[in-house]
């Protein structure tokens, strides 16, 4: 029962540098910054309380209200708003502006810690106050900035640590936030395989085929998708085993640099294939702060990194 | 001078806790799709995906009442955290996609057709997925006042408009072999709704 313990507490608090958390810093400061961007016209539309939009905002919170009341919602920040005299439109284009600015305080370091609590409560709240209109990405950037706030910021290649110098972060902290992350990482791609596997249609290349033809997901024209459809069947199994497989190869230091990037290479499938470049985006940072610190260096593969990686007697 | 942290334990018993939440929130959806009878397992299992996904649900304090705060933190907390959703994106397999179009009616009996309008292409992935889930929703009274909420949206773009009918239905895409043989996509109707919004503002108060 003690080694149990003990191993497991090794495993958990393995000392670690903050490069990764460097990198899911600046990773999601950018994905922070895109998604508001993204959304810079619709912005009050989507979340007006009138029902001017699409869906109300009130009836979005109403109904999040009655399981969840506790969780944060952008009506608690306009009626915030209201009491202090700032209409709804107002307010909500405020708390936009602040997000961003929040997405790119993360990208450079700058108040990171503050940046990366506003940038989670704001983005709960939108994606709360939104709850019809939410997709996977919503979901992963939420994880994300709830990791990252938690996390012993800032990290020594942030903005703040050059101007009030970088205080001394405990190794074994780090190592914790960073197996929490890899480990998540490893229950969703377990889980997502698990439930691709139990269906016939990935096996067969039925799903796939109907993953690049459904609307809005429709990029690719018909007739490329024909002539293309042998490839369909492979791709289809080779997602379930890359995903199943994943928690099992990514951690085996003989298959980790090749099963991230099988991974990054369906994620960019996705986005080049589908048109969900936000979705991919996230998925690419969260794999690459998770698994990636070693392997990538202002954008190049160092040679000696990837004999490092590739090294049986390197441990995680 | 290091920081000071919390002790050991504190992080080990957050991290089991976490993880608990996660891993049973992820079990509960897989036994959901089982449970359904979307897999290639055989149906008579069925009835024991349906009790795990129950149980699953009691350890995420489900059995108890809304109003219970026990439920409502622990929900809380995961839609904070966001693990709430499942991973099964596409699993098993790739569902329809809905499409709702209105039927625009004007005096002397002029009608036009018309979609949901987004200004670029993540408004429109997010509308897309309000589509799905009014879709999923199986509660009328609440998917006719989604629907009800998008012909408001699509009154306000065309005011003179006397009434509106919306038509949610499915699009469904042909295999590869059918489009061979020249078939292509179909729309399939699920629901239609009659609103009249003229001299209201509140969509609450249409008929």
């Amino acid at each position: 029962m003690a080694r149990i313990r003990n191993w497991f507490e090794a495993f958990l608090f393995a000392p670690d540098s903050d490069r990764w958390l460097a990198l899911l810093r600046i990773g999601l400061g950018f994905q922070v910054a895109l998604f508001c961007l993204s959304l810079q016209n619709d912005w009050n539309e989507l979340f007006a309380g009138d029902g001017s939009g699409f869906i109300g905002r009130d009836l979005t919170e109403a109904i999040v209200n009655i399981e969840s009341p506790f969780a944060p919602k952008l009506g608690w920040l306009v009626a915030v708003g209201t009491h202090v005299g700032l209409g709804e439109p107002t307010t909500l284009s405020l708390l936009w502006f602040v997000l961003l600015c929040a997405g790119c305080c993360l990208f450079v370091g700058l108040f990171s810690r503050f940046a990366a609590i506003i940038a989670w409560l704001l983005h709960v709240c939108a994606v709360k106050s939104g709850n019809f209109l939410t997709y996977g990405m919503d979901n992963f950037t939420t994880i994300g900035l709830f990791y990252l706030m938690l996390s012993p910021l800032p990290d020594s290649y942030a903005l703040d640590a050059r101007i009030w110098g970088s205080p001394n972060k405990d190794a074994r902290i780090l190592g914790f936030f960073h197996r929490v992350l890899q480990l998540h990482l490893c229950v969703i791609y377990f889980f997502g395989g698990l439930t691709k596997s139990l269906g016939a249609g990935w096996w067969t290349g039925v799903s796939m085929w109907r993953a690049l033809t459904r609307p809005p997901f429709d990029i690719i024209p018909l007739h490329t998708l024909l002539t293309s459809q042998p490839i369909l069947l492979f791709v289809g199994i080779a997602v379930c085993l890359i995903e199943i497989g994943y928690p099992i190869f990514i951690w085996w230091p003989r298959t980790r640099l090749v099963w991230l990037i099988l991974i990054l290479a369906m994620h960019l499938g996705v986005a080049l294939a589908m048109g969900l470049y936000l979705f991919s985006s996230i998925m690419i940072i969260l794999n690459l702060a998770a698994f990636g610190p070693g392997l990538i260096r202002c954008g190049r593969i160092q040679p000696a990194e990837i004999q490092e990686w590739t090294n049986p007697n390197n441990h995680v | 001078m290091k920081q000071r942290f919390a002790p050991k334990a504190f992080y080990v018993i957050a991290f089991l806790l976490h993880f608990l939440l996660l891993l049973t929130v992820s079990c509960q959806q897989t036994f959901w799709i089982l449970a359904s009878g979307y897999t290639s397992l055989p149906s008579s299992l069925e009835k024991y995906w349906r009790k795990a996904e129950a149980a699953s649900g009691v350890a995420l304090g489900q059995g108890f009442d809304l109003a219970n705060p026990v439920r409502q933190t622990v929900s809380s907390y995961i839609q904070s955290a966001g693990i709430e959703g499942g991973y099964g994106f596409f699993a098993p397999g790739v569902p329809n996609s809905y499409k709702l179009v209105f039927q625009l009616r004007y005096d002397h009996g002029r009608m036009e057709y018309d979609l949901p309008h987004v200004t670029d292409v993540e408004t429109g992935l997010r509308l897309s997925s309000l589509l799905d889930e009014i879709g999923r929703t199986s509660y009328e009274p609440l998917r006719e006042l989604m629907v009800k909420m998008l012909a408001y949206a699509m009154w306000q773009e065309h005011p003179d408009a006397v009434a509106i009918r919306a038509v949610f239905g499915y699009v469904e895409m042909p295999s590869a072999a059918e489009l061979r043989g020249g078939k292509h996509e179909t729309y399939n109707f699920l629901y239609a709704y009659d609103f009249s919004f003229g001299g209201q503002s509140d969509p609450k108060q249409a008929r």
